[in-house]
């Protein structure tokens, strides 16, 4: 150890305690410099840092407070559009529903006046009928009158008198037709 | 070689600027250069992070920002609001103290921070300041930083006995624990570092392999040890600081 302490420019043994000369330099320097260092970390640098942190999260909390606002004004729209789709659905579902009913209804008519016509027809068809069956059954009491007169007359040689023919023909021919 | 390799030589004061001023020497001295070096650097740095402001941060402002929100959040979990005028002071010692810390783990270059006048000076201004700032806050109040409460009184005088003790003991180990930190550990850097050409010189051939194949490695992480140390002294002598204004803010324990 003497021969390495030897070259030591205060001789001692230990230079952190046996530089007591050197503390009013070292403490002066430090107060003055630490001093400089707190006036302008103090008085300028912090304060702009801190300004720049809490500016930016004013910006973000702003930002965030934005994006859940415009998220709401999202959700509104859709909302909205949904609302407007169910509506112009009901339109779509009313409008196919009238078109429907005004259909269902002109079919009911048309068909209503194509029976009514078709019953016309019908019913003066068998008008024609029953007046071709009145005719027939009146020219066939004719011709049993006819016959029935000459049969008589045949039989009998006596020639009937023309009402009670037709009276006893038609009571025959009501006699059958209640048959039949 | 017994000269380069002296482990002590690291600490030597030398006045680069010779001022005596009212019969005090002022000298200017390495240990002044450094200090210097270091809260120059801090303003420097900070100067060229805070040139240009900017929302989305760069890296430089990034940093300072991490750093900033590093001290005040060492004093706002201590301190809670009341600590809010006190982030400066925290932040000053906490950066002077780790650049000067780390500015020593380069060859050559002095370590302010391992003399004890300047761990001290640090030290005896934060406690008078506790002392101030208690006694100007609380008045006599103050006092009952020597009184735990919940402590029956048959024994309390013997506690406020060890309360004073403890006061009064924390610039004493405030200031030497971080001068002894970086002390020993530049001293055993330099010695296990010094041991690399003691071997090569002592033992041709195989001391040179002993030592780059031994000790280098150990020096090597001895460094990392000693920039861990350096961090890890500035980070507590901060929180120890806020721990102590918080005595003189509420000194109701």
């Amino acid at each position: 150890m003497e021969h390495e302490t030897a070259s030591h420019a205060s001789g001692g043994g230990f230079p952190p305690f046996d530089q007591i000369d050197t503390f009013p330099a070292q403490i002066f320097w430090l107060v003055v410099l630490l001093g400089i260092l707190y006036f302008a970390l103090s008085s300028v640098l912090l304060p702009k840092l801190s300004k720049a942190i809490e500016d930016r999260d004013d910006t973000i909390s702003a930002n965030v407070s934005e994006a859940a606002a415009a998220s709401g004004r999202a959700d509104a729209a859709v909302k909205e559009l949904e609302a407007r789709v169910a509506e112009a659905r009901a339109r779509g579902r009313e409008t196919a529903a009238r078109a429907k009913s005004e259909s269902d209804a002109r079919v009911a008519t048309e068909s209503a006046r194509a029976d009514a016509a078709l019953e016309a027809r019908l019913s003066s068809a068998e008008r024609r009928i029953s007046d071709l069956r009145t005719a027939a059954m009146s020219n066939v009491s004719a011709i049993a009158e006819d016959a029935a007169a000459a049969m008589v007359e045949k039989l009998a040689g006596v020639a009937p008198a023309p009402a009670a023919v037709r009276q006893s023909v038609a009571r025959v021919l009501a006699a059958s037709s209640t048959e039949n | 070689m017994m000269v380069s390799t002296d482990p002590m030589h690291q600490f030597q004061i030398s006045r680069l600027l010779p001022i005596q001023a009212g019969g005090y020497d002022l000298s200017f001295t390495n240990s002044a250069l450094f200090i210097a070096i270091a809260v120059f650097g801090i303003i420097g740095f900070l100067a060229f992070a805070t040139s240009n402001l900017q929302t989305v941060p760069g890296r430089a402002q990034s940093l300072a920002e991490i750093w900033y929100k590093f001290v005040a959040g060492i004093v706002h979990d201590v301190n809670h609001d009341d600590g809010k005028p006190f982030i400066p002071l925290v932040f000053t010692l906490f950066s002077f103290i780790l650049i000067a810390n780390l500015l020593g783990m380069f060859p050559y270059f002095f370590t302010a921070t391992s003399h004890v006048a300047v761990t001290f000076t640090m030290a005896l201004f934060t406690i008078g300041l506790v002392v101030v700032i208690g006694v100007w806050k609380n008045g006599f109040k103050f006092l009952k930083i020597f009184t735990p409460s919940g402590v029956p009184l048959y024994i309390l005088w013997f506690v406020v006995i060890i309360e004073i003790f403890s006061f009064l003991s924390r610039p004493l180990s405030l200031g030497m624990r971080l001068f002894a930190n970086m002390l020993a550990g530049h001293v055993a850097l330099k010695i296990f570092a010094g041991f690399i050409p003691t071997l090569a010189v002592g033992l041709p051939v195989i001391g040179v392999f002993m030592g780059g194949l031994l000790v280098l490695p150990l020096v090597v992480g001895i460094t990392a040890l000693e920039c861990l140390v350096a961090f890890l002294q500035a980070y507590v002598f901060a929180i120890l600081t806020c721990v102590y204004l918080n005595d003189a803010l509420h000194p109701g324990h």
